[in-house]
């Protein structure tokens, strides 16, 4: 992690399907990061809430990312596109009451590739 | 139903500015439809006053509560004995449901937290179109059920005018005539023919001299 | 019974020539005396806007007076947008009272499109429902209601249509609809596409409409190509062929006017060629001075004398 992001708490959803894995996977890292990284699997990215991305926020995140399957490849088909129009709801919603669109950051990962959540949190976090 | 969407946040705040615990109360019926009212937006607004109060340094204490109807007196009366507890009330009920609020409690402080917008109708998932003005004298059925009061932007009972251009209204070329789609719908009915008779002007007293109310002996106790 | 001159016209078969004014932004008498000085012996009556397009103008009423003590014969325009039908009804005694003897019923222009989009538009009757209530005053000497009038007013009633608006099949049946509520003359929308208006005259013919009521084709003269092009785009209920922009287009800037004003008398040799039709009414929008010319050129200059 970079010198910058020191002390900076994430809540990172992801859609499980992304890495059959994760459960075993995403160990090291809440091991090595301990509480400044919080995971949320869901089972897919369309069940995202405004709701849940607040309580993320509310619950002391500087930054959530929402980690979503490559487009068209979503199992549930549409729930990929429903996640990056709540993501945008929220955001208008934080902004409206002065924090940073970017707070919430929509990740939507490239069809191809085997992904792996400790490999992709450790690039997230630079 | 009664369709409404929240007011800015920049609003509300200023409506709340003064006090330290507050009580949002959510309504779960046509507003809850529309997502404006219902438990989930109750939720997200705390959430949203709660973060936006803490990042202002500021002291609150937000609880949380939706009931069934907020127009009606027995689901209105669960709030007795909380509402007592709270500086404010933010209601995200239609205007009738804060003034319903408003009237049992008359000693709170409530403020409204939705602008109330229409009567209309859920057309597809995350898209509400106005469809009835609730004039007191429905003649849907000599217009193929296409309201001309609501749906025409002057509210013609002869029209249309000579802004219709390729089936849309010129005062919002992404809203269809509502003319356009009576003489559609009838012609295809094969009743274009009752168009002919003019339609005499409105009763618009039937949209109340004043505030209107119904009145029924069968249903008071 | 009505002392309307531009009735007079019509029923002797005159081939009648009427202008438009609109009143200015101002509380200034003036501006219409010399608009008025400008067509005065060249058309035999002048319609007076009603706050056109939603924007705020001296008043309709007070312009046709204006007119009206300079020798010209107005045609008061109402339009249902900005009054209800207390006030409608009580201008329409008002105007019979003042002189005025034609009146022009309009629902007009939806106020979003003016100086004053946060008005709330009246729209208590339409211009369907104000032509009947006009005839109801005037023939029935009553108001809405059937309250008795001490005096009825004495008006010559008109309406506008548009051919050109959608639904294009339903545009027959609505000038029949305007003249069972009582239009005694129609005013068009602006002609640009002789061929539609040719194909709408053969409804109107067919519905034996051009006998029951007098139809004035509508002119506006194009100042420039840029004019024909956003009439063509952004006037809904417009209809500017492309052979039209093209050929405005087709001579330099400094020339289009005079190739707009060729057009227009072009447009109404057509128009007096076609039957059922009984006259033309010229709208040169903020461009009076063009009237005079036209009407010299198409050889309507002489105006009939019917007083």
């Amino acid at each position: 992690m970079k010198k910058t992001n020191a002390g900076k708490k994430y809540a990172i959803f992801f859609c499980q399907q992304i890495d059959k894995n994760q459960d075993v996977n995403r160990r090291s890292i809440e091991k090595e990061f301990g509480p400044q990284i919080r995971f949320f699997p869901i089972p897919c990215s369309g069940r995202i809430e405004p709701l849940h991305l607040m309580r993320a926020i509310e619950s002391g995140a500087d930054k959530v990312y929402v980690v979503t399957c490559p487009e068209g490849a979503c199992r549930y088909r549409e729930g990929n596109i429903r996640a990056r129009k709540r993501l945008l709801y929220t955001q208008n919603l934080i902004e409206e009451i002065g924090l940073e669109r970017g707070m919430l950051e929509l990740i939507r990962l490239k069809a191809g590739n085997n992904y792996t959540v400790d490999k992709l949190t450790r690039e997230l976090l630079g | 139903m009664i369709t409404a969407v929240r007011k800015p946040m920049e609003e509300i705040r200023g409506m709340i500015a003064p006090f330290k615990k507050i009580l949002i109360v959510g309504c779960g019926t046509c507003v809850a439809e529309c997502a404006s009212g219902g438990e989930k937006e109750v939720g997200l607004l705390a959430s949203a006053l709660r973060i936006d109060a803490k990042n202002r340094k500021r002291e609150i204490e937000i609880k949380e509560m939706t009931i069934d109807r907020q127009c009606v007196y027995e689901f209105i009366d669960q709030l007795t004995g909380i509402i007592e507890n709270y500086e404010a009330v933010l209601s995200l009920g239609c205007g009738a449901g804060v003034q319903a609020l408003a009237e049992i409690f008359p000693v709170a402080k409530i403020f409204p937290a939705l602008n109330t917008t229409f009567i209309g109708q859920t057309k597809e998932p995350g898209l509400w179109i106005e469809n009835c003005r609730a004039c007191g004298d429905c003649k849907l059925g000599d217009f193929a059920a296409i309201c001309p009061v609501t749906r025409c932007s002057k509210s013609l009972f002869n029209g249309p005018c000579g802004g219709s251009k390729d089936g849309n209204c010129e005062v919002d070329p992404e809203l269809p005539c509502a003319w356009n789609l009576i003489i559609t719908r009838l012609e295809e009915k094969g009743e274009l023919g009752r168009l002919e008779k003019i339609y005499e002007p409105v009763d618009w007293s039937k949209m109340g001299k004043g505030p209107r109310k119904i009145m029924r002996e069968d249903q008071s106790i | 019974m009505t002392s309307s001159r531009l009735k007079k016209i019509l029923e002797k078969g005159h081939f009648a020539v009427t202008s438009e004014c609109g009143p200015p932004k101002g509380a200034d008498p003036k501006a219409v005396q010399d608009k008025g000085k400008t067509l005065k012996g060249f058309v035999d009556s002048v319609n007076v806007t009603d706050n056109q397009t939603g924007v705020v103008r001296l008043s309709s009423m007070a312009s046709c007076v204006l007119l009206k003590n300079e020798g010209l014969e107005p045609v008061l325009q109402m339009v249902t947008r900005d009054r209800n039908r207390i006030a409608l009804q009580s201008d329409i005694l008002g105007a019979s009272a003042l002189g005025l003897r034609n009146i022009l019923c309009l629902t007009g222009d939806h106020q979003s499109f003016g100086n004053q989009p946060q008005a709330k538009g009246v729209f208590d009757l339409d211009s369907i429902q104000l032509i009947q209530t006009v005839r109801k005053m005037r023939d029935q000497g009553v108001i809405l209601g059937g309250e008795k009038l001490t005096l009825p007013p004495d008006l010559f009633i008109g309406a506008a249509e548009n051919p050109f608006a959608d639904p294009l099949n339903y545009r027959a049946a609505r000038l029949a609809k305007k003249v069972a509520a009582g239009a005694e003359f129609i005013q068009t929308q602006c002609i640009y596409n002789i061929g539609r208006f040719k194909e709408w005259m053969v409804e109107i013919r067919e519905r034996g409409l051009h006998k029951k009521v007098f139809i004035l084709g509508g002119i506006t003269p194009l100042k420039s190509a840029r004019m024909a092009e956003y009439m063509s785009k952004n006037v809904a209920g417009i209809d500017v062929p492309a052979e039209i922009i093209e050929r405005m287009k087709s001579v330099p800037a400094g020339d289009q006017r005079k190739e707009g004003i060729k057009i227009t008398i072009e447009l109404i040799k057509e128009l007096q060629g076609i039957e059922g039709v009984h006259g033309v009414h010229i709208m040169a929008i903020e461009w009076e001075d063009a009237v005079p010319e036209i009407v010299r050129e198409a050889g309507l200059a002489q105006r009939p004398d019917v007083d």
